[in-house]
């Protein structure tokens, strides 16, 4: 921290003088008439973001623009560390399990299962919401659910990730009771739950509970491949 | 940053001693990728592809590198004029070793680029080509002029360790900032950098994923340009973010701009000391 002040001051004092002596050429881009080095990493790193027309300007699949998308919410911005290696701070990892309980929509009454088939295909589809040179078109093929990339599900099929854990038999160690299914759906819809500041995607809201129901149906019914590995 | 620059020192030593790395000397770009699988025998991720490995004398890539040295000493664009006078940081047509020390501070804009930003900007200012010239605007692909021209210059510091500079405060700050970006969450699927890069040994699908600490899997990891024998052409640094930053569902980047340039300040400082494979060969 000392050290880090002591730099920053003498960056400080060089930067004023390398602007006295004019050696910082404007270029007509905005950034360049912001002095970045009186800026935190952080605060640098948010006016990159927002203020150097770094982004298309493309409507994006959920609405609104690149700013809505590229604006953290809370739990984003309470999980913007190294969270695969730094121990998770017990302050910060109470505040998102609370955040994502408060932002989680239970279904009412029992959940039912959907269809396992078309389950294994969202599992496996890592199609929508990506967006620039390349734009998923939500309207000529569903969004999928990327499962495949992080979990083994179904070894079988075809090569599957490994940032996750192995998924395979789920339901079949598990069972498929009501509170199974409501863990399920939790896991699936905002995992921070459960979770805090896991890799994992929050799926409730980028798949329909139409498409969950069929996902769920894939890890947890017992004619599903999964359960007969 | 303090703390960081002590540890920095002995583990550069430590790697020294082990013989693998920091030179300032060019080499091809086979041997350093021997010498780095001779290095790291478990790493999943350097060893993933017999394949390529066989195939890394006779890399495509490599057929560039005529037509790249062809196209930077040719007079060529408005001012009919060579890049003979592009300074990429090391002086005016200097380029051995220049690429493994960007991005930097240029005195003549003000600001910290990477080298595509660099090479575009001598293309406009020194030949007089604009942005609606194919020259400059077709960035991707083995058969654009900026791909060729990449991988010439590239070549030219093969084997030499990375060594992007931080005197400049800006360098610094630019640095620094891309850090940030490695870890800041966000977008639809709420990824950073890290989810798919933080540990070892990990896969999404087919692909292992290189960790960004072990500097010997992360040299070959920002080893750009590269033949990407899956989509048969030579890729930039800058085609590889757009590819994650397009996976991680985050908004489309563009060309030329500064979050570019600091995940790059960020990327290539992360591989610091160990040298690079230009041109690699990717799967
Ligand atoms: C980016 C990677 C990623 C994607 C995509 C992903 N997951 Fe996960 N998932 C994880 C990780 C990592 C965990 C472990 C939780 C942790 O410790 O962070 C996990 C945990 C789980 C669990 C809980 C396992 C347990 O211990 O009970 C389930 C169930 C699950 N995922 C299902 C899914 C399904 C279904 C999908 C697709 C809709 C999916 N995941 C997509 C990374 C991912
Ligand atoms: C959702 C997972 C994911 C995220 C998040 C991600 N990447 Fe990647 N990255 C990949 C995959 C997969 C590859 C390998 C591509 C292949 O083999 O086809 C890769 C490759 C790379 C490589 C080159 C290594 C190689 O062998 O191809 C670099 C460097 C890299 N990523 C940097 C980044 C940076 C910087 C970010 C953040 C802006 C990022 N990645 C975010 C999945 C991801």
């Amino acid at each position: 921290m000392f050290n880090k002040n002591t730099v920053a001051a003498g960056v400080a004092a060089f930067a004023s003088v390398a602007l006295a002596a004019g050696c910082a050429v404007a270029d007509g881009n905005k950034a360049d008439d912001v002095d970045i080095t009186a800026m935190s990493a952080e605060e640098l790193a948010e006016h990159l973001i927002f203020e150097t027309g770094s982004w298309r300007d493309q409507e994006m699949q959920e609405g609104g623009g690149w700013r809505d998308r590229m604006t953290q919410d809370e739990i984003q911005k309470a999980c913007s560390f190294d969270s695969t290696r730094n121990d998770l701070d017990g302050e910060v990892a109470g505040r998102v399990v609370a955040l994502a309980r408060e932002q989680y929509q239970a279904p009412e009454g029992d959940i039912e299962l959907g269809d396992w088939r078309k389950g294994a295909e969202l599992a496996d589809s890592g199609y929508g919401y990506r967006i620039g040179h390349n734009v998923d078109d939500h309207g000529t093929r569903e969004a999928g659910g990327n499962c495949y990339n992080c979990h083994v599900m179904d070894s079988s099929v075809s090569v599957q990730g490994t940032i996750g854990p192995n998924l395979e038999n789920y339901g079949a160690q598990r069972g498929d009771s009501q509170e199974i299914r409501q863990y399920v759906h939790q896991v699936i819809s905002n995992p921070h739950q459960y979770f805090p500041c896991t890799q994992m995607p929050r799926f409730q809201g980028l798949l329909t509970e139409e498409q969950i129901s069929h996902i769920m149906a894939y890890l947890l019914d017992p004619e599903s491949p999964v359960n007969n590995r | 940053m303090f703390k960081k620059a002590l540890l920095a020192l002995p583990v550069a030593m430590a790697v020294g001693v082990a013989g693998t790395a920091a030179q300032a000397e060019w080499q091809d770009p086979n041997d350093v990728l021997q010498k780095l699988l001779e290095a790291q025998p478990d790493s999943k991720y350097l060893h993933q592809s017999e394949m390529n490995i066989m195939m890394m004398p006779d890399n495509p890539a490599l057929y560039l590198l005529d037509d790249g040295e062809e196209l930077f000493y040719k007079e060529r664009g408005p001012n009919n004029a060579s890049l003979e006078s592009c300074d990429f940081g090391k002086g005016e047509g200097v380029l051995e070793g220049a690429y493994v020390e960007l991005p930097r501070y240029f005195e003549d804009t003000g600001k910290v680029m990477d080298f595509e930003m660099r090479l575009v900007h001598c293309m406009k200012e020194i030949q007089g080509f604009t942005s609606d010239d194919s020259a400059v605007s077709q960035r991707h692909g083995s058969g654009s002029d900026i791909m060729r021209l990449t991988t010439y210059i590239a070549h030219q510091s093969s084997g030499y360790a990375w060594n992007p500079p931080l005197d400049h405060p800006k360098e610094q700050a630019m640095r620094d900032a891309g850090e940030v970006l490695f870890f800041r969450r966000g977008g639809a699927m709420d990824f950073n950098c890290a989810a798919c890069h933080g540990d070892s040994g990990k896969q999404i699908r087919a692909s292992v994923l290189p960790e960004m600490r072990n500097s010997q899997e992360w040299t070959k990891a920002v080893s750009w340009p590269a033949h990407r024998a899956g989509q048969d052409n030579v890729r930039s640094q800058n085609h590889r973010i757009r590819g994650c930053i397009w996976q991680m569902r985050h908004a489309g980047i563009l060309p030329d701009t500064p979050v570019n340039t600091a995940l790059i300040s960020y990327w290539n400082d992360a591989a610091r000391g160990e040298p690079a494979i230009l041109p690699d060969l990717k799967r």
